[in-house]
């Protein structure tokens, strides 16, 4: 009976973050995966969008007496095997690149790799429709 | 229908609280993170507005302490399991980004 409870009780989310590695609200949308996860909830889908690009880019350096975002989230997203997706058009204004891109517009600096995907918008908009609840994060 | 309001922003540097004050349904709550903590600071114009609001309030534990504000009796101070608790109790989250 609890398991059944627990079954009819777990949420799906999809969220969204808006804002760079460094910046509090993205280190809040892990904080709030791992709590998600930890209450026996689904991620339907991680989407990073505008400068949340970089919280995805394999290039960023933190300094050794902060918290390294980029890190930790894809040690969440390798170890829970979720679904990392990067828009795109936003990482491609912004420099952040995977091997495909690179190659497809001759650049040289490759920061994206697995488990991060780049894709479109419409991930955005397939998740939200698949989600019981869409939460944003980004600004300050 | 209800809606969980998140403010991350400080309310002393734009008008997000004001206008999220303004949109606020009965069965809203709202939940400050971050800068938007810094409405907790008595004798301000936020804190006086929130507290004559009477809004069901919320601010993450973390983000209070790391900005040594009392969290008033009208308030609840809510760590991130609660967090994802208070999303699912409300309809829809809005982000005020």
């Amino acid at each position: 009976m609890a398991a059944v409870l627990l079954i009819e009780s777990a949420m799906k989310f999809a969220i969204a973050v808006f804002s760079a590695a460094h910046a509090p609200s993205s280190r809040r949308a892990l904080l709030f995966a791992q709590a998600a996860l930890a209450g026996g909830h689904e991620i339907v889908r991680l989407f990073f969008y505008q400068d949340g690009v970089y919280n995805a880019s394999d290039a960023v350096v933190t300094p050794q007496d902060e918290t390294d975002l980029p890190k930790q989230w894809r040690t969440f997203i390798t170890e829970q095997n979720l679904d990392g997706v990067v828009c795109i058009a936003a990482a491609l204004r912004r420099g952040v690149l995977n091997t495909e891109e690179a190659g497809r517009y001759q650049r040289d600096a490759v920061a994206v790799s697995a488990p991060w995907e780049l894709s479109g918008l419409g991930q955005l908009h397939d998740a939200v429709q698949d989600a019981d609840r869409l939460i944003c994060f980004g600004g300050a | 229908m209800s809606t969980l309001h998140v403010l991350s922003h400080s309310p002393f540097g734009d008008e997000r609280l004001t206008s999220c004050l303004r949109l606020l349904g009965t069965a809203d709550a709202l939940l400050l993170c971050g800068d938007a903590a810094y409405a907790l600071q008595p004798g301000t114009a936020p804190f006086n507005a929130l507290e004559n609001r009477q809004v069901k309030l919320f601010v993450l534990a973390e983000d209070a302490q790391a900005r040594a504000l009392q969290v008033p009796d009208w308030a609840e101070a809510i760590d991130y399991a609660a967090f994802v608790e208070l999303s699912i109790h409300h309809d829809k989250v809005n982000t005020w980004l």
